[in-house]
């Protein structure tokens, strides 16, 4: 009875509108619920929660503290020192580990012989699948002071001794071993996007220029990566992002009591201190704030890039 | 003309400059290097614990024993904690891919109305979300915190892979669609038997990516459960197990036979086992996938 009446207001309202719109909603209705409710919860940012034993009752009813845990944290040592743990570490790995897999794309494509191309791309993906509670125990198994296959090689350099190992766990090496074991990690499996952008990079592009009697090198410089350029800068923008977010796991894997003061980044601090300290208030109000500078460096960093290369992210 | 072209391609093809000798030869090691984190962590799991402690036991087990697995096996928890890791994938991937592809087509199928509006509501949150004590909450109020449900629920919809199963689906001819409609079947009777099929390479690649993030995943166990005999999971347990490993204290508790540095060792390959016997077969639909994904630019 109403569906006649809907039918002559709204055009084609039938059936399928609505088993469509019902299928989406239901998806809609997980992501509000799951994504969405909790944004609700980042009032207690605004509220005294700490320590709270009934964080809904808080959450509700609690005292409003206005932007009193942001000050306060703006105003923390300990905040500014995870702060530029996490800016450092970020910066660095936007320096090395985000260009990394675009050489190591460009170098594989050098490659002739298929097999060998091959092989090397299988090897050097598997790390992407060993979960970071498991890499990270690998890690530690080879920086071990005792048993561990680093310091017998930093020895045969000099850079260490039998006497007094080096401690490659340690607050003065932790940047180092994060960088190159997050390079690893993540290189071959990386490389694979950029891969196949080149791989569809148009051949004849490469005809004309070996006609043209162009080397390799020139080739690499000025056909391949200008042609992967598009899709060097949607990653870019996307790592830009996350310059103050970082893979918990990641960091929670190779954190210990003695790289704890170099190792400790927003995304672990925040956990500590809601599950350890309980400061439910002021981590969230962190939380808040790394959630918003981040989404204003993606908006930015796409914004410029839509100026500057005509193309972003969205 | 192109086929003097060809013949010339042909002889640069096989003559190895130097340059590719130091290109073959970069590679060959970097490959290496990264077969033995395996190969070291797989000779420690297969030595003698108080062998092992001396150090040095760099390219082949020392006083070869099985002794480091036995104590694995013989861990109530450890099957505990492998049975709930299996059961947790197995039905993760189940309803994340269904559920997943069912609104991917929704998403996809030219019937939805305010299409834009739905689009940006899932995409914002791949930008922002409200942090793990505003979700810890949610958990709690609702009654997943500390359930086997915990690690189900909440994923179900992935919103990258939507995008990624709606965008295949936009390839598919609307001619299909078209004759599908005219035969009068419905839009969930379309979706399973002609959508469904014809999209099986990137539901595979789908399904395999929540595989892996659900085998590998502990964050969730530390972050919304109690660890306890329906929630603890493989990741969870090893994490415990190598930092025992790493700790001060060298298990005295065990026989001469092993160290909690070489049991850890051994967990580490168990909990890898199924990830290695997959690999091989499932690696070029990785490979696919992201292909797949990255034609959205």
């Amino acid at each position: 009875m109403d569906g006649a009446v809907c039918r002559k207001k709204r055009k084609k309202w039938d059936v399928r509108n609505w088993t469509i719109f019902i299928v989406a909603t239901l998806g809609l209705l997980v992501i509000i619920v799951f994504h969405y409710l909790p944004m609700i919860g980042l009032l207690l940012g605004f509220k005294d929660a700490d320590y709270s034993s009934n964080l809904l009752g808080t959450l509700l009813f609690g005292e409003w503290v206005g932007f009193e845990h942001f000050t306060a944290f703006l105003q923390d040592v300990d905040f500014w020192n995870v702060m530029s743990n996490t800016l450092i570490v970020n910066l660095i790995l936007l320096l090395l580990n985000f260009p990394a897999p675009i050489i190591f794309a460009l170098i594989l494509n050098e490659v002739r012989h298929k097999w060998f191309k091959k092989g090397i791309h299988i090897v050097t993906t598997f790390p992407h699948f060993i979960s970071w509670a498991i890499y990270g125990g690998i890690v530690i198994a080879l920086t071990d002071q005792t048993t561990g296959i680093m310091n017998p090689i930093l020895n045969a350099f000099g850079l260490s001794s039998d006497v007094d190992p080096v401690y490659l766990m340690d607050s003065d090496h932790i940047w180092a071993v994060l960088i190159i074991s997050s390079i690893i990690k993540s290189v071959g499996w990386g490389s694979i996007i950029y891969m196949a952008a080149i791989a569809s990079i148009d051949p004849e592009l490469y005809e004309a220029a070996e006609l043209d009697g162009v080397t390799r090198w020139q080739k690499a410089i000025y056909i391949t990566l200008p042609c992967i350029a598009p899709t060097i800068t949607v990653f870019l923008l996307l790592n830009i992002g996350r310059l103050l977010s970082n893979s918990f796991e990641q960091f929670n894997s190779l954190q210990n009591a003695v790289n704890l003061s170099k190792s400790e980044v927003l995304a672990t601090y925040i956990y500590r201190l809601s599950f350890s300290s309980r400061r439910y208030g002021y981590a969230t109000a962190i939380g808040l704030f790394n959630s918003f500078v981040s989404l204003i460096l993606l908006v930015a960093s796409n914004f410029i890039s839509k100026k500057v290369a005509g193309r972003g992210l969205f | 003309m192109s086929v003097v072209i060809e013949k010339k391609h042909q002889r640069r093809l096989f003559r190895m400059h130097w340059v590719d000798w130091i290109i073959y030869i970069f590679l060959f090691i970097f490959a290496v290097l990264t077969f033995y984190l395996l190969w070291y962590v797989i000779i420690g799991s297969f030595s003698n614990g108080q062998e092992y402690a001396s150090g040095g036991v760099f390219f082949w087990p020392r006083g070869a024993t099985l002794a480091n697995f036995g104590v694995i096996f013989q861990d109530g928890e450890f099957w505990t904690a492998f049975r709930n890791t299996v059961l947790r994938t197995a039905t993760g991937i189940l309803t994340e891919v269904l559920f997943t592809a069912l609104v991917a087509y929704a998403m996809s199928s030219k019937h939805l109305r305010c299409k834009k509006a739905y689009y940006w509501i899932f995409i914002f949150t791949m930008f922002f979300s409200g942090g793990i004590v505003p979700m810890y909450l949610l958990l709690r109020i609702i009654g997943l915190y500390d359930t086997f449900w915990v690690y189900i629920i909440p994923s179900v919809l992935s919103v990258y892979n939507m995008i990624i199963v709606s965008n295949f689906y936009k390839g598919i001819p609307d001619s299909l669609y078209e004759a599908a409609e005219l035969d009068g079947a419905g839009e969930l009777r379309i979706w399973a038997l002609i959508y469904m099929p014809l999209s099986k390479p990137v539901l595979a690649t789908v399904a395999l990516w929540v595989a892996v993030d659900h085998w590998n995943s502990y964050m969730g166990t530390m972050l919304y459960t109690k660890a306890g005999d329906w929630t603890i999971t493989l990741q969870y347990y090893l994490k415990h197990l190598i930092n025992e490993a790493s700790g001060v204290s060298s298990g005295s508790e065990y026989s001469d036979l092993v160290s909690a540095k070489t049991i850890s060792y051994a967990g580490i390959i168990v909990a890898l086992i199924p990830i290695m016997c997959m690999y091989p077969f499932v690696q070029k639909h990785f490979t696919k996938g992201i292909m797949i994904g990255s034609l959205k630019g």
